[in-house]
């Protein structure tokens, strides 16, 4: 009964207050529930993104001695294939078409029977590029090879048999070739087999009338497949799907016992999403959990601000007899109260933020997931309410006397952890652990043309969170001793606001020292975790960005087939179509640097630098002008990789004996080069190692001036430009452009995760800044409204009592900026550093969002101005209103 | 009776309403009365008569809804705090971020006084009443009468004409209430201002040559030495 009094009495007489703790408490539920909600629409959203881009789910292929025909009815009759079809490979020696009086040849290829219907079941398969869609179809890398294109006659070379004429319909792209062609049955792990240049597709029909006899002289040059679609109704969750659909994979092939190998197309794509969907629970745990902390820290800071009135009436019921026992019951009554109405509206917010935000408004991928997450929210937000408001109702009522309960502010003492220099040990340690764990680096590949392999070491988290919290320490040790020890400075810059009374004023923030630290240091670590949060999702973009120019190269990027002779003045031709701006012609040749093969490019140092934005980051030992400048004055000069100066052990000067194709001869040459430096990137070049050298020396050493790629820069939208380029040039070459290739890289899995969470987290970070900085700062000065009411009483001016809520405003907001600032900008080198392996390339330098940072900044002061113009307006009230109140 | 003696402040027909409609409270009804120079009022009554409604309005620190309330030589309603009236609160009413001398010399810092000789008169004001010693104490760390002896000495810094103590004993034991009752008589008569206290008390308003009755928002003349009529 006295309970139902007591929460009748504080919701009628203390609504602010239960509505700020409840507040609180609904901010941190909200936040970890969202997170939630991120998770499992990120996880759905993995799931169906990266099986919606796969068009044959499974490849069944027949093993030796084994009949295709059981193969394929094994697979039509298994629970859960929507659609089976047949599909032959031969290996040809070779392509050859004669076409305007010019014969080209290519080596082996390969040629595919399609059976009839193919493409309606796995349409994404072939993408028409020209002629027919049907019939015998050239890949484009073929026809460009063969100059042919539909209506052209093509000689298909059989091994042991007469060659085999086929007239050409159509000509097609393979966007999934790496699948189409893979080893079915390769051990884990294995390097993936690439896709054959040349490849020719045609009928099932005609396959067999062209390719069974080989089939019967040499079974080694052809197999059949079985390529399959299965029913799509797999779990939200991809590491459910993974499992589900693998599972199905080997079960498949012990129904065949040993007649067919899956090739699990499916599977591959999900192991991604399941590494994807670890990724996103690691990046949760670098950047997501500390605003959960943040929220609950708020939390305690709001539920705090009242806690001196409540150990006031505390100690009011104990001097009037109520037993101790009871007395924590009705505190612990008020902490259910403020944690079931936290906790419900922290789940409704966050229902509508997932909803609103990711388009979930489920908690988890799962059901047993959601009501997980739901749950654990919620706990975690009673246990908030129970820790901050309960507790130290507990700990008064059984340590503290009434006497000492009634007593407002304390002659503050050094906490055990100053005492201690725990701020000082925790940095220490964080700066152990950084060292320690970076040294080994950070695996978080996800690597599309391979298996991903992932390497996460939790540990590591350890480095920036030791570091948050020892600066957060170290900030409160700072701003302590210097509104302790500071009066005079306190006086002197008290003195614009509050004139004669600049000494009052300093003795007051002073003496509220632990009041003002704990906010003060509470913006710092909400400002230091918005900077962060904030820098390395400006950073990550950098790095995309940077990554999708070294893909493309360009604006747009014109890549000549192998083999093609076309000389940099086709730049001219280039040059001459609206919308481009210059053309930079790049040699792209392969030497051989000792046994390794590497790519190499030739460049004119006079202009790539420019043409191509070649970042300083790209080389090693200099600026990017710096070293393309040595190659200009070294005409012999070449740039390698770091792991090629290691090899060779080279110093700069050093000659190097690369060989290179002699264009004429088509022979293999030694090439003297002089090792000038690093080239750690460089646009167009693979991950290997590459060698960078003068275009002119390259021409003169091997008799070709062939250019290899053209790359463009545009003034009007690259994908235009691309699409003119492409009309002019038809099929003789490949081109791509750079949005094409910035969509790619920023709709990979990984990046949508990464998007997503720093959405939700940098929205909470400007809700949190504003309730740290005025929320906390209102509640504060609310707890003062007696203070303010005395001062009034005894003829202060309004002005005078606008001093000491300003400068309370003033200490807390400068310096927990100042703090932040710091604490952030250290954060962020740390958290970038720690996830290294996020970014493609690693950055140079962090990425800096002013625009954000201004955005929450302005957030804090403006919450800060609102906060402060409040009390000031309430403290000009009527006085005596006020005194009555408050007694 | 008032020959020769300034008036500090009057009252003409001052009534307060709290409230409106049905819920309206008149804590004070029409009151005619004249505080002069150097008089020592007790204002005696129960609780919730309207005491401390009346001390309110003739320290300035509220408006009355019905009448006047004017200070003929102590000047305007917005010079009266801090400067010529002060006025000592029923419960605790020291800053607590302040310290004793702080709290003491506050008045003084408010008009202007620049602040080593308002802690100088703080001093000079604690000395006079035996509290040197808790200049550099916090509010906390003192007992109930300490803290009323203090607000006197906050009281007396400015050497006001006119002191208004609104229950200065209401939180102490009798003998603790009766002293600071006593420190209050001496330090307005060392500055010869004029002392006006309510409280319910009959033995401390006994202390006092004046006193006027409140009942029910009305005030009745007992003892009274000056006019003051409702």
């Amino acid at each position: 009964m006295l309970g139902l009094t007591w929460l009748r009495g504080l919701l009628t007489r203390r609504p602010g207050r239960l509505a700020a703790a409840a507040a609180g408490v609904a901010v941190a539920v909200a936040l970890l529930a969202s997170l939630g909600s991120f998770l499992a629409a990120s996880k759905a959203t993995m799931t169906r993104r990266s099986v919606a881009d796969v068009a044959v789910d499974w490849q069944v292929e027949a093993q030796p001695g084994a009949a295709p025909a059981d193969v394929l009815s094994g697979v039509r009759g298994f629970a859960g294939v929507e659609r089976a079809l047949p599909v032959a490979f031969a290996t040809t020696t070779g392509l050859q078409a004669t076409v305007a009086g010019s014969t080209q040849a290519t080596g082996p290829g390969v040629v595919v029977g399609l059976p009839e219907g193919y493409r309606q079941v796995f349409g994404g398969e072939l993408r028409d590029l020209a002629g027919a869609g049907a019939g015998v179809l050239l890949a484009q890398q073929t026809a460009a090879n063969l100059h042919a294109g539909p209506g052209d006659t093509v000689t298909v070379g059989r091994a042991g048999l007469s060659p085999a004429r086929v007239r050409v319909d159509g000509v097609v792209d393979l966007p999934q070739s790496d699948s189409l062609f893979q080893k079915v049955g390769a051990p884990p792990g294995s390097q993936p087999q690439a896709p054959p240049d040349n490849v020719l597709l045609v009928p099932a029909g005609r396959w067999h009338a062209l390719f069974d006899p080989l089939a019967r002289a040499r079974p080694d040059l052809v197999r059949d497949q079985v390529h399959a679609r299965l029913v799509r109704r797999l779990p939200a969750d991809p590491a459910a799907a993974y499992t589900t659909v693998s599972g199905a994979a080997r079960n498949l092939e012990a129904r065949l016992a040993g007649a067919g190998l899956v090739g699990d197309n499916l599977g591959a794509a999900l192991a991604a999403a399941r590494s994807d969907a670890l990724y996103a629970q690691v990046l949760f745990v670098f950047l997501g959990l500390p605003g959960a902390v943040l929220a609950g820290l708020l939390t305690a800071a709001v539920a705090g601000a009242g806690r001196d009135r409540r150990r006031l009436e505390q100690a009011l019921l104990r001097a009037r007899g109520l037993a101790t026992g009871r007395l924590v019951r009705l505190a612990v009554a008020e902490a259910a109260l403020v944690g079931v109405l936290g906790a419900a509206a922290g789940l409704g917010a966050a229902l509508a933020i997932g909803y609103l935000a990711f388009g979930t408004a489920s908690f988890g991928a799962t059901p047993l997931a959601a009501a997980g997450w739901a749950g654990a929210a919620a706990l975690t937000g009673l246990v908030i309410a129970g820790a901050t408001v309960a507790l130290p109702a507990r700990r008064d009522a059984r340590t503290a006397t009434v006497y000492a309960a009634r007593q407002p502010l304390g002659r503050p003492g050094r906490p055990a952890w100053a005492r201690l220099g725990l701020d000082l040990w925790l940095l220490a340690a964080s700066g152990l652990v950084f060292w320690l764990t970076s040294r080994g680096g950070y695996q978080l590949v996800l690597a599309p043309e391979g298996v991903p392999t992932i390497s996460v070491s939790y540990w590591g988290f350890a480095g920036p969170a030791l570091l948050w919290t020892g600066t957060g320490l170290l900030a409160w040790r700072l701003a302590d001793a210097a509104l302790a020890r500071g009066r005079g400075p306190l006086r002197r810059a008290a003195r614009p606001l509050a004139g004669g009374l600049a000494g009052t004023v300093a003795a007051t923030l002073s003496r509220q020292r632990r009041l003002l630290v704990r906010s003060l240091v509470l913006v710092a670590l909400t400002l230091a975790f918005a900077i962060s949060t904030a820098v390395f999702n400006s950073t990550y973009r950098q790095q995309a960005e940077v990554d999708a120019r070294l893909t493309s190269g360009a604006d747009v990027t014109v890549t000549e087939p192998p083999g093609a002779a076309v000389g940099p003045q086709a730049a001219a031709q280039l040059a001459g179509i609206p919308g481009v701006r210059a053309v930079e012609p790049l040699q792209h040749r392969f030497a051989y640097v000792g046994s390794d093969l590497q790519d190499l490019y030739g460049v004119r140092p006079a202009t790539v630098v420019d043409a191509t934005s070649l970042q300083d980051a790209y080389f090693a030992g200099g600026t990017a002008r710096a070293l393309i400048g040595r190659l200009a004055s070294q005409p012999d000069g070449v740039l390698v990789s770091a792991e090629t100066v290691h090899d060779f052990q080279l110093q700069p000067g050093d000659p190097l004996t690369l060989r290179l194709q002699d264009g004429r001869t088509k022979a293999y040459r030694a090439v003297r080069f002089r090792y000038l430096g690093v080239a750690k990137e460089f646009p167009t070049a693979p991950r290997d190692s590459f060698l960078v050298a003068n275009a002119g020396y390259v021409a003169a050493a091997t008799g070709s001036d062939a250019v290899g790629e053209f790359l463009v820069d545009t003034t009007a939208p690259p994908q235009t430009v691309a699409g003119r380029i492409r009309a002019r040039l038809g099929l003789q070459a490949q081109v791509s452009d750079i949005t094409t290739v910035r969509h790619v890289v920023g709709s990979s899995l990984t990046a949508v995760d990464l998007a997503g969470l720093t959405r939700l987290e940098l929205a909470f970070a400007l809700l949190l800044a504003a309730a740290a900085t005025g929320l906390v700062l209102a509640l504060g000065l609310a707890e003062r409204r007696r203070t303010l009411a005395i001062a009034g009483a005894l003829g202060a001016r309004p002005r005078q009592l606008a001093a000491f809520v300003w400068a309370e405003a003033v200490v807390v907001t400068a310096g927990g900026l100042a703090a932040g600032i710091v604490g952030g900008w250290l954060l962020s080198a740390m958290l970038v550093k720690v996830l290294t392996g996020v970014f493609d390339p690693p950055p140079a330098a962090l990425s800096v969002p002013w625009t954000y940072l201004v955005l929450t900044a302005g957030v804090a002061l403006t919450a800060v101005a609102v906060a402060a113009g409040g009390a000031v307006r309430a403290s000009r009230r009527a006085v005596v209103r006020s005194l009555r109140e408050l007694v | 009776m008032t020959a020769g003696r300034e008036v500090l402040v009057r009252c003409d027909g001052v009534a307060r309403t709290f409230g409106e409609g049905e819920r309206a409270v008149v804590a004070v009804h029409g009151v005619d009365c004249a505080i002069l120079a150097g008089e020592r009022i007790a204002v005696t009554g129960p609780s919730g008569s309207g005491k401390s409604t009346l001390v309110h309005l003739l320290a300035g620190l509220d408006t009355p809804t019905h009448g006047t309330v004017s200070w003929p030589v102590l000047g305007p309603r917005e010079g009266l705090r801090p400067g010529p009236v002060a006025v000592v609160f029923q419960g605790p009413s020291l800053l607590a971020p302040l310290d004793v001398s702080e709290n003491v010399a506050l008045p003084q810092l408010l008009v202007g006084v620049e602040e080593a000789d308002a802690l100088a008169g703080a001093r000079r004001a604690l000395d006079r009443l035996g509290l040197a010693e808790l200049a550099t104490r916090l509010p906390e760390e003192l007992s109930g009468g300490q803290l009323q002896r203090v607000a006197v000495a906050r009281a007396l810094a400015g050497r006001p004409r006119l002191i208004l103590a609104d229950e200065p004993t209401g939180q102490l034991d009798h003998v603790t209430g009766t002293a600071v009752v006593r420190a209050l008589l001496e330090a307005a008569g060392l500055l010869g201002a004029a002392l006006v206290l309510t409280t319910h008390d009959p033995t401390v308003a006994g202390l006092l040559p004046v006193r006027w009755t409140m009942a029910d928002g009305r005030l009745r003349q007992g003892r009274a030495v000056s006019s003051c009529s409702a």
